[in-house]
């Protein structure tokens, strides 16, 4: 080995360790001890690299990761896609197509246009409207109550929520059933999340 | 429609249009091919397991849930890499890690935790001492990884690790592909100081 003048560059170097290098480099990474040394060293990393593992993720990574993945029904894509066939395909189809846009179109404008130039015809519809909606709801509730009232069980209902004592044992009964469930419920739905925990840890 | 078995003889763009089809099988089969690679370039750039399986995770709902902006033109490994790069130098901005350990999560409190988070690797050893050698050497090739900065952790990791051209890196990367090169030839500089000792 000699001792050149010059050494490879960067890009030089890569090329040969690509296998792509012209015959002069490749003679002087033969000729040039600290060139060749480079390159020794440059390829040891690379195998190094090359030789680390690929690495696992967990056994339901894909699961998870297909739980937030929306995948298109298959059944609607096919629709869409026989639909636009059916419109790009047939001139006819295309024409009512561009008919039923124009109208829609049409229609939405000159709502807007309406819109902008009859404010107060709007207000007052609207009110008119939020007072009918008003009436109706008291005419239901008076109805719902009526109904109740007229029931056979009403009195003795009435007579035995009237004392407060009676009242109190019947709320506070109510509430402890009310608790109850709401434990239960609760002692359901958090069971077998936390064992599911334990077992992964 | 094609079978599972059918699916695998596809090429990614032939997939990619088998899902956007409606196919879970092809979402499965493009889960398959990339989650590996995927979650070996994400664990190298973030060095945490729990971390890199969340951000893997991001990455393939990200791209899966985007397949009909993908252009059939490019490659898809390009185009999944490019998001899982993203993903983790986008996380790696925000926050900054300085410790690796094959053994858990530098995180980990617990020994459950760092059980919990120890690197699974793809089996090539065969016995306890190869097995010990193997994560001796390998967790100081990581380190040595770890330690460059993560624009050249990302460029050698694509082209020597994952085996990607030059020019693909530069597309993933969105760096010209001189920059590319200069990364490239300047970690392989680092990893050999860094590993030097190794030879000796």
């Amino acid at each position: 080995m000699t001792r050149p003048s010059w050494h490879l560059t960067p890009d030089e170097m890569d090329s040969l360790l690509r296998g792509e290098a012209e015959p002069s480099l490749l003679q002087h990474s033969e000729e040039c001890a600290e060139c060749a040394l480079l390159i020794g060293q440059h390829r040891s990393v690379i195998r190094t690299l090359e030789s680390l593992p690929e690495l696992v993720p967990s056994e339901d990574f894909a699961d998870q990761v297909m739980f937030q993945v929306a995948v298109p029904d298959p059944f609607a894509m096919r629709s869409i896609a026989t639909a636009r066939q059916r419109v790009l395909h047939d001139s006819r189809a295309r024409a009512l197509a561009a008919s039923v846009t124009v109208v829609l179109v049409g229609a939405m404008a000159a709502s807007v246009i309406w819109t902008s130039f009859n404010r107060e015809v709007l207000t007052s519809a609207g009110n008119w409207l939020g007072g009918e909606a008003t009436q109706w709801f008291w005419v239901a509730l008076r109805g719902a109550f009526a109904n109740i009232t007229e029931q056979p069980w009403f009195d003795a209902a009435r007579q035995m929520l009237g004392a407060p004592v009676r009242l109190a044992l019947v709320s506070a009964g109510a509430s402890l059933l009310y608790a109850g469930g709401l434990f239960a419920l609760r002692k359901l739905m958090t069971s077998p999340a936390e064992g599911a925990a334990h077992a992964g840890a | 429609m094609s079978t599972p078995q059918g699916i695998q003889g596809l090429t990614d763009q032939e997939v990619v249009a088998l899902a956007r089809s409606g196919s879970e099988a092809a979402y499965r089969e493009l889960l398959r091919r990339y989650e590996r690679p995927i979650f070996s370039l994400v664990f190298r750039m973030v060095r945490d397991r729990e971390l890199s399986e969340d951000l893997s995770q991001e990455t393939f709902v990200k791209a899966l849930n985007a397949l009909d902006s993908y252009r059939p033109e490019f490659k898809f490994s390009s185009w999944i890499f490019k998001i899982a790069n993203n993903t983790a130098i986008d996380h790696l901005r925000r926050r900054e890690l300085d410790t690796l350990s094959l053994e858990g999560s530098p995180h980990a409190a617990t020994p459950e935790a760092i059980e919990a988070t120890a690197l699974q690797i793809g089996a090539r050893q065969e016995t306890p001492l190869d097995t010990v050698e193997a994560k001796e050497l390998g967790g100081q090739i990581e380190a040595a990884i770890g330690a460059l900065r993560p624009e050249y952790r990302a460029c050698i990791l694509l082209r020597h690790v994952e085996g990607r051209p030059y020019e693909e890196i530069a597309e993933i990367l969105d760096l010209p592909l001189g920059t590319v090169k200069t990364y490239i030839h300047r970690a392989r500089n680092e990893l050999r100081d860094a590993l030097g000792h190794l030879r000796e």
